[in-house]
């Protein structure tokens, strides 16, 4: 065996020594933190496990897309919250990704004004922490007028501290998280046929948009007019579709605060673009309109999704600010239910799986999407 | 015949001693005699109706108007106190420690705390438990009246459980919006984000004194949810001492029952209407001995302090700021559940 040889071989016994030592050290962390919390938690007399999952819960909470009763089981409540985390987490995404895009744009635009408003907006929001935010803005939507006072948009839209009231399609709320799903297929369906930025949007939007009719047409309940407005009864609005206070309060805080982050992205992105392209675009005489959409932006893009994607993770982690207001998000669910079954390190397991798996899944999403967008010819 | 005298002498030794063991006294009772101070538990600050701190730095409140009835009782004098200040974690050890002869705080009985804890518990003297408190603009004056409507509540506690579990079962549709910061939760009801506010009636009715700004535009609905018995908790093993804080309690009661106030009781005690009330304040002996008191306790206690209504009107009820109705807290005749054992 050559001088060289027996190096190699050397080097190869430390790795695998290292390696199987660095495993071999992770399994006993491990297995000794399961078994001191097991004795701690028997020492203490308490029960662990996920029997408590089956149990009925008895409290009550603000927020469900579904049908709830205080006899449900811990495990439905728990998926309520975690619809409730999804639901808050997308719209949150879609709108942030949308201000973000508009006001990332602004912050490169030529005109002064707008550059201004955009930066400044960008500087307000970005640099004062979410929950302050959040609990500002939940303080000034509940010291709106009550629901007998409410203000409205010719008696079909109103706004009161109990939350805004929209007239809806009569549709079941089943029916609407379907419809939702539906949507957010297609707009995926549309980046996979690599549709043109603009064409695409404007597909994606008349399309949703026609779907909904056709469905509240087709499956409304017998009798229900096809548009349902609301109406003040008793103590409160029927009819329509109510966006309640807290719901209104996550969306608007969560949209300001994270519109802010992407329009940074966005604007990192259009600079990155050189600037010989926009003037050939110009020299072409396309118009300003056809150099975004068709120059700057498909070049842009490339930079902008991966941070794009760390922030639609962020996103929704930042669902988890429900519990400063009241609202029932999967954290807020998980909390409640730590206080009132005891049962910690399960629920505390159930929180960290369901993030992981969420944004798990974004990551994998955004890399898919990274991908289809690269540019073949590079 | 010896033998018969000395058996008879035995007897008679006997007998003599029987009237010395039914007066035993309360071990406890003798030690406050001897220090000439009834120690009784405080709150470190105020705990609202109860136990609060005026003003003048002097205590005062339905559990320190009882321990002053309980020291004349006892002393003749209803100052001749201390109010050691505790916080709820710390009262237990006190009383275990001896730093205070008994506990009259706001104290539920529970089982726990009747058995594991080494404790026993007097009669109870106020049941509160949970209740709505609603904006009064509404019109309501019961939980069924809330359908449709919000309601508040804090979160993760046995509250927020009793509250949904009752609007459940009367089958009113309502939102639940509960919060895990009481501030935050006080904020939202006071901004009318719900139409009503679910928690223990004492505090809603103190919440409603101190920190609204108009106190007659709110009000506490009929509906009981649940009542937990308060009563005076003492250190397991001296059950005379308990018998003397049962029947402090009860004199003040049948006090009220027979219409004794603090105004008239020296008018009563001299033409007591009934053989009742002069058992009671003591115009004839019996009430003094059993317990190993003065016959006039319960006359001297009255001057002091009044009967219960006056006791309770004066730090929860009407003459007080909370305005808090008596509901279940009033005498069994007047609808309430507060009755006292027969005074024979």
């Amino acid at each position: 065996m050559s001088k060289a040889d027996e190096l190699r071989l050397k080097a190869k016994r430390r790795k695998i020594l290292i390696q199987t030592g660095l495993i071999g050290l992770s399994i006993v962390v491990i297995f000794g933190a399961v078994v001191t919390a097991r004795t701690n938690l028997q020492s203490l007399g308490l029960t662990s496990g996920f029997g408590f999952l089956a149990r009925s819960t008895g409290w009550d909470y603000s927020f469900s897309l579904v049908p709830k009763t205080i006899m449900d089981p811990y495990s439905q409540t728990l998926f309520v919250g975690f619809l409730n985390t999804l639901f808050v987490g997308f719209i949150a995404i879609f709108l942030t990704t949308l201000f973000g895009f508009i006001i990332g744009t602004a912050r490169d635009a030529s005109n002064i004004a707008i550059k201004t408003a955009a930066t400044v907006y960008v500087q307000i929001f970005r640099n004062i922490p979410l929950i302050l935010q959040l609990v500002f803005l939940y303080s000034v939507l509940i010291n709106m007028p009550g629901p007998r006072q409410a203000m409205s948009i010719a008696d079909t839209v109103f706004l009161s501290n109990r939350g805004l009231m929209l007239p809806g399609l009569s549709v079941t709320p089943g029916v609407a998280v379907a419809l939702l799903l539906v949507s957010l297929a297609f707009g995926v369906f549309l980046i996979w046929r690599k549709s043109d930025l603009l064409r695409g949007l404007l597909t994606w939007g008349i399309g949703s948009i026609l779907m909904c009719v056709i469905a509240a047409i087709a499956v409304r309940p017998e009798g229900a007019s096809l548009v349902s407005v609301p109406e003040l009864k008793g103590l409160r609005f029927r009819g329509g579709i109510t966006i309640p206070i807290e719901l209104l309060g996550m969306i608007v805080a969560i949209t300001l605060y994270g519109s802010a982050y992407i329009a940074e992205v966005v604007r990192g992105g259009l600079a990155q673009v050189p600037k010989g392209l926009t003037e050939a675009g110009q020299a072409l005489g396309l118009t300003k309109g056809a150099i975004w959409s068709r120059i700057k932006m498909p070049m842009a893009l490339r930079s902008i999704i991966p941070p794009l994607g760390n922030q639609w993770i962020f996103m929704m982690k930042a669902t988890t600010i429900g519990v400063a207001i009241g609202f029932s998000d999967l954290f807020y669910i998980v909390s409640i239910s730590i206080t009132q079954s005891g049962q910690t390190l399960e629920l505390i397991a159930i929180l960290a799986g369901a993030f992981l798996l969420v944004n798990g899944g974004l990551a994998i999403f955004t890399n898919w999407l990274n991908a289809r967008m690269k540019l073949k010819a590079h | 015949m010896i033998k018969k005298m000395t058996l008879s002498g035995v007897a008679a030794a006997a007998l003599s001693l029987l009237p010395a063991i039914a007066m035993a006294e309360s071990p406890t009772v003798q030690q406050i005699k001897e220090r000439g101070t009834l120690l009784c538990s405080g709150h470190n600050g105020s705990y609202f109706g109860f136990v609060e701190v005026n003003d003048k730095n002097e205590w005062k409140g339905l559990d320190i108007d009882l321990c002053r009835a309980l020291t004349t009782a006892i002393l003749g004098d209803p100052d001749a106190n201390q109010i050691v200040p505790l916080s709820w974690a710390q009262r237990f050890p006190a009383l275990q420690s001896g730093d205070v002869d008994l506990i009259i705080k706001a104290t539920g009985w529970t089982m726990g705390r009747d058995t594991e804890l080494g404790l026993q518990f007097s009669l109870p003297y106020f049941f509160g438990g949970t209740q709505f408190m609603a904006h009064g603009e509404l019109g309501i004056t019961e939980a069924k009246d809330l359908d449709g409507g919000t309601i508040c509540v804090e979160a993760g506690t046995t509250i927020e459980r009793i509250a949904a579990n009752y609007l459940s079962t009367i089958g009113v549709e309502h939102t639940m919006v509960s919060y895990e910061s009481a501030a935050e939760l006080r904020a939202a009801y006071v901004a009318n984000r719900c139409d009503a506010f679910a928690g223990w009636g004492p505090n809603l009715a103190v919440l409603r004194a101190t920190e609204i700004d108009n106190p007659d535009a709110h009000v506490i609905l009929s509906d009981q949810l649940s009542s937990e018995p308060i009563s005076a908790a003492m250190r397991q093993g001296d059950e005379e001492f308990v018998d003397v804080v049962n029947w402090m309690l009860a004199a003040m009661l049948i006090a009220e029952e027979e219409g004794i106030t603090s105004a008239n009781v020296e008018e009563m005690a001299a033409n007591p209407p009934n053989p009742r009330v002069a058992r009671l304040l003591g115009s004839e002996p019996g009430m003094g001995e059993r317990l190993g008191l003065r016959d006039t306790w319960a006359r001297e206690m009255i001057a002091a302090v009044g009967n219960f209504a006056e006791v309770y009107d004066r730090n929860l009820g009407a003459e007080s700021p909370y305005n808090l109705d008596r509901g279940l807290n009033n005498l069994w005749s007047h609808g309430g559940v507060l009755y006292a054992p027969i005074l024979d």
